[in-house]
């Protein structure tokens, strides 16, 4: 297998290998280490490069193979966390100068697990200020870039995870998402996000954007991958008082059932808003894929789906009541633009976070209603492509909405998958959402389009 | 939302925000509280918010 074609393996493939002994731990972390070293210059993926901890694990599962020790998959696997999961004794910033130094004397539960499965620390991966913010030209933390394009944003606020997993410079990745920041990156990276069923997976150890809203998961350039990422990843923690006891599933087996049967069900009204025209088709696209593979698709319809902007209340809100005595004693030490979201949370009313709350509920029933009819939701996941670094940058481009914050609202498990590329070559996703806990149904879905698509094996020329 | 209408919280709330960012925020906050004030309250027949109480999982974050 060529470096190239190496780097851009599955986790299954290379856990494959690993087990036939026809590739070491140690050979793999190097090669990555190369690539991350030739390449990372320009994308920005990573803030901190942990090489002498990656050898050092990958030199254990080497031992534990060599052993006939293979309990995991992801035994040996290069993989790397968004920098707001604390990591012991490795710097993590937040992206924010005001953590610039800090060094956690205890892991955030979710890299514990990951590195109890024998998953290698490649490194710390650089993350929107705080997860909110965005990294103009002359912050602390330069911005990730798109390996698509190196003029475009890779998406946020998990920028790093998704720039990092496009360029073949790990196999996995740990994003957060409290209104779409594991799926934007993965739909404007061309990979797949995960953002699990609230509580499903721990947040403890990873710094707070807003309590009610944020989630953790696994990122991976297949939806198998985020399946295997997953089945470690998730469990009840007690260190998390939002954790689910729900008895966690087999997320990997019923990968190869397909959709023969299920039910999508796609509400027309809020997600198409907007929506790029690229974007529409290669979603129309998608779904009669779908229906070729035996689904039956049907619109459905969602009463109080525009209250879904109640995300952003409560984000506000909460994200403010967070980092109000920075605000006011250290506001320098914050990005502009991230300064200003959080102050702007400072001016909502008590009462309008409480309705907010109780809009959420009324939503949260309505789709719970309608995934009794339907199996799953289908919508695009972004209305548009990933837009330049300029466009952004622009003070009149604001705070766009998307189609992924609804199902931060409800916490239902939601997918992102590509399925297909602009005429420019930029890539495009549909985002698959499901019952509470049933992120098997999801994967499946996600997994059978994407193997019969194969929108995934594309890489970028960078 | 209104400009003096955004002064007027900055102020009960002892907030400041440059003047040349005033109108972004104003979007910012005019957008996300619009669902909020479409909303007639007293047409939404929920207990919510609500707190509920699991008396395993408090024995278990006690140490058991």
């Amino acid at each position: 297998m060529a470096a190239e074609e190496l780097c851009y393996a599955t986790i299954r493939e290379i856990s494959s290998r690993l087990r036939r002994r026809d590739l070491s731990p140690v050979e793999l972390t190097r090669a990555l280490l190369e690539r991350v070293e030739r390449l990372d210059p320009r994308l920005h993926a990573f803030v901190t490069v942990t090489a002498d901890r990656a050898l050092a694990d990958a030199k254990a599962a080497e031992a534990a193979l060599s052993r006939g020790v293979h309990a995991s998959p992801l035994l040996g696997i290069p993989v790397g966390y968004k920098d707001i999961y604390a990591t012991r004794g490795i710097l993590t910033t937040g992206g924010s100068a005001l953590l610039a130094d800090w060094v956690p004397d205890e892991d955030a539960t979710c890299v514990k697990r990951l590195q109890r499965a024998g998953a290698v620390m490649l490194g710390k991966l650089i993350t929107h200020e705080f997860a909110f913010g965005i990294q103009f030209p002359g912050h602390r933390f330069p911005a990730a870039r798109n390996p698509w394009d190196l003029e475009r944003m890779p998406g946020g606020s998990s920028s790093g995870s998704g720039a990092a997993l496009a360029a073949g410079l790990a196999f996995g990745a740990l994003g957060s998402d409290t209104g779409g920041s594991i799926r934007g990156p993965a739909s404007f990276c061309g990979i797949a996000g995960l953002k699990p069923t609230y509580g499903r997976c721990s947040r403890a150890g990873v710094l707070t954007l807003s309590w009610t809203l944020d989630h953790t998961g696994p990122m991976a350039r297949t939806v198998e991958d985020c399946a295997y990422l997953l089945e470690a990843l998730a469990g009840y923690d007690p260190a998390d008082p939002a954790s689910s006891r729900e008895p966690v599933g087999d997320y990997v087996t019923p990968l190869g059932r397909g959709v023969r049967g299920l039910r999508v069900g796609v509400p027309r009204e809020f997600f198409f808003e907007g929506i790029d025209v690229e974007v529409d088709k290669a979603f129309e696209q998608a779904l009669a894929t779908l229906r070729q593979l035996g689904a039956t698709v049907q619109d459905v319809q969602i009463p109080s789906i525009q209250a879904a902007g109640a995300n952003m209340v409560i984000l506000l809100a909460e994200a403010f009541a967070y980092h109000e005595q920075d605000l006011r004693t250290h506001p320098e030490r914050f990005g502009e633009i991230l300064r200003e979201r959080m102050l702007a949370g400072g001016l909502i009313t008590a009462s309008e976070y409480v309705q907010a709350q109780r809009l959420r509920a009324r939503l949260r029933g309505e789709m719970t209603n309608v995934l009794r009819s339907v199996d799953v939701l289908a919508t695009p996941t972004s209305p548009k492509p990933a837009p330049t670094f300029a466009t952004v940058y622009d003070p009149e481009y604001g705070f766009p909405r998307g189609n992924t914050s609804p199902f931060n609202l409800t916490g239902l498990p939601a997918l992102a998958v590509p399925c297909g590329f602009t005429a420019s070559g930029l890539p495009l996703s549909i985002q698959i959402t499901g019952r509470p806990f049933d992120e098997a149904t999801v994967l499946r879905v996600g997994h059978t389009y994407e193997q019969a698509t194969g929108w995934h094996t594309r890489h970028p020329k960078i | 939302m209104t400009l003096e209408e955004l002064r007027d919280r900055m102020r009960a709330a002892r907030i400041e925000i440059p003047e040349n960012r005033l109108e972004l925020v104003r979007r910012l906050l005019t957008d996300a509280l619009q669902p909020i004030h479409a909303l007639d309250s007293r047409a939404v027949r929920t207990l919510e918010p609500a707190v509920t109480f699991d008396a395993e999982r408090a024995r278990d974050d006690h140490g058991r």
